[in-house]
């Protein structure tokens, strides 16, 4: 009778310790994996705070518009991740003849350069926008 | 006594038994919350890595087209998280109302829509038939980021 007792004891017992075992990995992986994400968007968050742009001027002269654009943030913003749009209006290729304070190779927009996108279209645009990587969006009237 | 260890045989075999079925009870539903916290968990981390941006310019007036009844905006994946670039995982309300019609097409050459890509909304508002003068809102809703877009016509 002790025996018998004792043996079932033993039998829940050791079932107790594995399905607590199998909800400590399961809460473990659950919890690391939010923490995980919530410390990327942190970084993001901080990244777009430190990002600011300023359309400085858009001209449209003959069938050329020139946008120019300063990078006035803290962050180095890159050009395959920036758009840019016209009367809402989304464009492509703009990035191969834009050039960054002269350089039309670089990628990359670093605080303090200026950004000049050089696009020709018919249409007389009223606006243009252009968006940074991470959101941070500016649009100005063309002149 | 040979009866008694009889009894005694068939009582250890009965508790064995009885302990048996409810130590894999327990351990069947304890796998059944795991995995559900498991899933929850996978659930919460992308909609915390989501995050999306409205990036047309409500200045423009090429928002609202009054040919075609339709509302275009551009909207930027600009989280860490690759989405589904199709209408029915986009939740788009205009005005307090959900749009079914809703294309989704993907830019700049993209093949998913993938962080910084660009996916622009067609909406067809209100069955086709379009919105009036005044002050409007589209609200655009993936894995429970939610962006406002106001506009007039």
């Amino acid at each position: 009778m002790g025996f018998s007792v004792s043996g079932a004891a033993a039998i829940v017992f050791a079932g107790m310790f594995i399905g607590f075992g199998i909800l400590y990995g399961a809460a473990a992986n659950g919890f690391e994996r939010v923490s995980d994400a919530q410390d990327g968007r942190s970084e993001d968050v901080l990244d777009t705070r430190n990002t600011d742009i300023n359309v400085t001027s858009a001209e449209y002269s003959g069938d050329r518009l020139t946008v120019l654009v300063d990078n006035t943030g803290a962050a180095p913003i890159g050009l395959n991740a920036t758009d840019f749009l016209i009367e809402n209006e989304y464009q492509t290729g703009w990035r191969g003849p834009a050039t960054v304070d002269g350089d039309a190779e670089t990628e990359l927009w670093l605080p303090g350069e200026q950004l000049n996108v050089t696009v020709y279209t018919s249409d007389v645009p009223a606006r243009v926008t252009v968006v940074t990587g991470n959101g941070v969006t500016e649009s100005r009237e063309v002149n | 006594m040979a009866s008694v260890s009889v009894s005694h045989m068939i009582l250890f075999i009965a508790s064995i038994v009885i302990a048996a079925s409810v130590a894999g009870v327990f351990t069947d539903s304890i796998s059944q919350v795991s995995q559900a916290i498991d899933d929850r968990g996978l659930s919460v981390s992308e909609n915390v890595r989501t995050d999306i941006e409205v990036i047309s310019d409500s200045g423009s007036d090429a928002v609202y087209d009054e040919t075609t009844n339709n509302v275009t905006i551009h909207v930027k994946n600009t989280g860490s998280q690759r989405l589904v670039a199709e209408a029915r995982f986009i939740d788009v309300l205009v005005d307090g109302r959900y749009e079914t019609d809703v294309t989704v097409t993907l830019l700049d050459g993209a093949e998913s829509w993938g962080p910084g890509e660009v996916v622009r909304l067609d909406i067809s508002p209100n069955d086709g038939s379009g919105l009036g003068t005044g002050d409007h809102r589209v609200k655009v809703i993936v894995n429970e980021d939610e962006e406002v877009f106001r506009f007039r016509i």
